[in-house]
């Protein structure tokens, strides 16, 4: 890899820091070919590869050695926000996204740092004069003292396309930057951010289009969530698809009466996969905001919320829709990663929400092959054949009444994606373990208002889990039969990673890194982070050494929060120390 | 005898004494939200403290988002009615900011909370609110 560093000083720069950037000279742009079947030696998707299995093909760490793995290098995050990282790596170089904003380059094999992009302090769009102004920054443009917690400022993933990288912001804008660089190309902003809209997950790449989905939508306004797919190219906005069903619509009156201003929710805040045979781009929704049915004032199916979406990526016009829990009313959501398997022949999509159920669907057609409820929830039935789901006797919640419900609205199931393993045919799937009482409030039916409704929230341990929050569950696909389970007192707070030297790697809030045995489970390493285990894990190969990046944040949402905090009390973890820690063999 | 007299002078002196802490107590218990328990100056400045350590998650006009709740209107006291404003001091001083619990000074999250109270409508007055759960543990959470 070759990099060549200069120094850029404008006045803009002189007001807060003088700073050396470098930039990256050997850079082969990224093509769809290379995205679709990347070199085991390179991790260019947020999951490694569009079907987002989160599997490394290389095995040079293994069963047999990884007791050996050492520490190579690590990296501090900005602590502006919660880090949940999804690192890229391309050219011997790792590109990490950072809490508001911040995309950092950085040589994976060392750690040297070779550019860095701050929104508010690059000075300038790739050689012009245009700078970004502070009021166009909105809340990035917040003192470095401002926390952007769990809601605004997280950045998940980021996409590699040609010779860009692509990103999306706490302020409802699609980013693109030279990857080379670091430096701004283009901006172009989506909603308003004003409006409570803002991104979580950044784009995927879908046949030459930016495909991206919003959220914070859970506030009454005049408008609904969407997915946009965007040109890589120029930031022009191609096509929108609104994941909220207008009157008078299809699958408009599956929101009875409600004006468009009082339909909310159907947020996508876990990046989607994608089938370059099929053209079809696979996302999630979240559920119909207020979460309560009685709440928001109808009982309707309140289409397309929860419910996994095909689209064609040229043209935003949607295939079929599954939707998982119709008028779901616990805020059990499903917008979760899709994982692509083809079982014998018939490709398939597997899910799962914050119930633990394991949904197989034809990616085809969306017909359900299958669902499985692993048995931890307490809320419905779930026909394991055709899909349909009823609730139970006495678990459709009124305005102040409390229910007794497994999983607690924070779920078993949450952003920290499964992974699935081609040598064991199994799904890895980090769980927490948890049940709550809950009594859920009433809002403000008013523009502006509404938002997901109070609960009045009691956390307890699930009754099954002997005071154990974690769970690595590991089920056979695809029969859903369990083929181990790795349970402890943490909650299991990243998502899982597997690879061809038959492990799995994953970590908890308790900062420990683990890697096990993918066939058995049984625990051969562990080392321990800054912070809570949190983000994506992924592997690399420079050089003939395979590395492991093991991500470390802090905040996460209920999940990380409050769950730990009331149900293991007697864990701590620091207040800062947002990571990314880079594992490989000795050389000697 | 001569004992007998201060003895009983003590007793009503004791009784004096603690008819006093009870009727100061009960003055304490029976404060309410709507007797003027924050200053507008002290609102105003939780007002900047919300603004840079609070709003991008509970958004600037107090409405939350989908991981914060509500601190404002019918869903803030849905959660809070009832309870005391010493458990809500006590819950923002230990848990919060949710990247970095209890970050912030005493008097920060005293401040703040005479903003969240300015902001529901309860009106201010010539004291500062107390910067410790213990001092506001008698204050009932009450929209009355």
């Amino acid at each position: 890899m070759k990099i060549k560093t200069f120094s850029i000083l404008t006045a803009m720069l002189c007001i807060f820091t003088s700073q050396s950037y470098s930039q990256i000279l050997d850079f082969d742009a990224v093509t769809d070919a290379m995205l679709q079947n990347p070199p085991d030696e390179e991790w260019l998707s947020w999951r490694g590869t569009p079907k987002s299995w989160g599997y490394s093909g290389l095995d040079q760490i293994n069963t047999d050695n990884v007791g050996n793995l050492q520490l190579v290098w690590s990296w501090a995050i900005d602590d502006t926000g919660s880090g949940q990282a999804a690192p890229l790596v391309h050219n011997g170089v790792m590109f990490i996204p950072g809490p508001r904003g911040v995309i950092q380059a950085l040589d994976a094999a060392n750690g040297d740092l070779i550019w860095e992009y701050r929104p508010g302090i690059t000075p300038s769009i790739d050689g012009t004069d245009l700078e970004i102004s502070a009021e166009k920054l909105g809340d990035a443009a917040l003192p470095t003292t401002a926390y952007a917690g769990v809601g605004r400022g997280v950045q998940k993933n980021i996409a590699l396309y040609g010779e860009m990288i692509y990103s999306a912001t706490e302020n409802a804008s699609i980013r693109a930057l030279d990857a080379r660089t670091g430096l701004l190309v283009w901006e172009s902003q989506t909603a308003d951010p004003g409006l409570g809209y803002f991104y979580t997950a950044g784009p995927i790449v879908a046949n030459g289009v930016l495909v991206t989905g919003i959220t914070g939508c859970e506030r009454y306004k005049e408008d609904v969530c969407f997915y946009t797919g965007h040109d890589p190219l120029t930031g022009e906005e191609l096509w929108r698809f609104a994941t909220v069903a207008a009157p008078g619509t299809p699958g408009g009156d599956t929101w009875g009466d409600l004006p468009l201003r009082f339909r909310a929710g159907g947020d996508s805040w876990q990046a989607g996969s994608y089938d370059p045979d099929l053209n079809l781009v696979y996302m999630g929704t979240s559920q119909a905001k207020p979460w309560a049915r009685a709440v928001r004032g109808t009982d309707g199916d309140a289409l397309y919320t929860n419910s996994t979406i095909a689209l064609d990526p040229n043209t935003g016009d949607m295939s079929w829709y599954y939707q998982h829990l119709p008028g779901e009313t616990h805020d059990m959501d499903e917008t979760f990663e899709s994982v692509l398997v083809d079982i014998d022949g018939r490709e398939s999509i597997f899910k799962m929400g914050k119930l633990a159920i394991l949904w197989q669907l034809d990616r085809r057609s969306g017909e359900i092959i299958k669902a499985t409820d692993v048995g931890y929830q307490t809320i419905v039935n779930v026909n394991p054949v055709n899909g349909n789901v009823t609730y139970r006797d006495g678990m459709i919640p009124r305005i102040g009444q409390q229910i007794d419900m497994c999983p607690s609205t924070s779920g078993f199931k949450s952003w920290r994606a499964m992974a699935y393993s081609p040598q064991t045919q199994a799904m890895y799937i980090p769980i927490t373990l948890n049940c709550e009482l809950a009594t859920f409030g009433p809002t403000e039916q008013v523009l502006g208002g509404g938002g997901v409704g109070p609960v009045r929230r009691i956390n307890y341990p699930h009754h099954d889990a002997e005071e154990n929050l974690g769970e690595l569950l590991v089920l056979d696909i695809p029969s859903g039969e369990v083929k181990w389970r790795y349970r402890q007192r943490a909650p299991i707070n990243s998502a899982a990673l597997t690879t061809a030297g038959g492990l799995v790697i994953v970590g908890d809030w308790n900062r420990y890194y683990y890697a096990l045995d993918a066939e058995t489970g049984e625990k051969l390493w562990q080392t321990r982070t800054t912070t809570s285990a949190q983000g994506f894990p992924i592997s690399y190969m420079i050089d003939g050494r395979q590395y492991i990046a093991m991500p470390a944040g802090v905040g996460g949402a209920s999940w990380s929060g409050m769950l730990p905090r009331d149900l293991a009390p007697e864990l701590s973890r620091p207040r800062n120390g947002n990571s990314i820690n880079v594992f490989a063999l000795p050389t000697d | 005898m001569s004992l007998r007299y201060p003895l009983i002078r003590q007793t009503s002196l004791q009784l004096f004494a603690f008819y006093c802490c009870s009727v100061s107590s009960m003055t304490i218990s029976a404060q309410s939200l709507q007797d003027g328990i924050y200053t507008a100056i002290q609102a105003e400045r939780g007002a900047e403290e919300y603004a840079a350590r609070c709003a991008s998650c509970h958004s600037t006009d107090l409405r939350g988002n989908s991981n914060s709740p509500s601190l404002i209107g019918l869903s803030f006291m849905f959660i809070w009615e009832g309870k005391t404003l010493g458990e809500l001091f006590h819950k923002m001083s230990t848990e919060m900011p949710t990247e970095s619990p209890g970050s912030l000074s005493m008097q920060s999250y005293a401040s703040i909370l005479a903003f969240i109270l300015r902001s529901n409508d309860f009106p201010a007055g010539d004291t500062d609110l107390a910067a410790s759960a213990d001092a506001l543990a008698s204050i009932p959470i009450s929209s009355n």
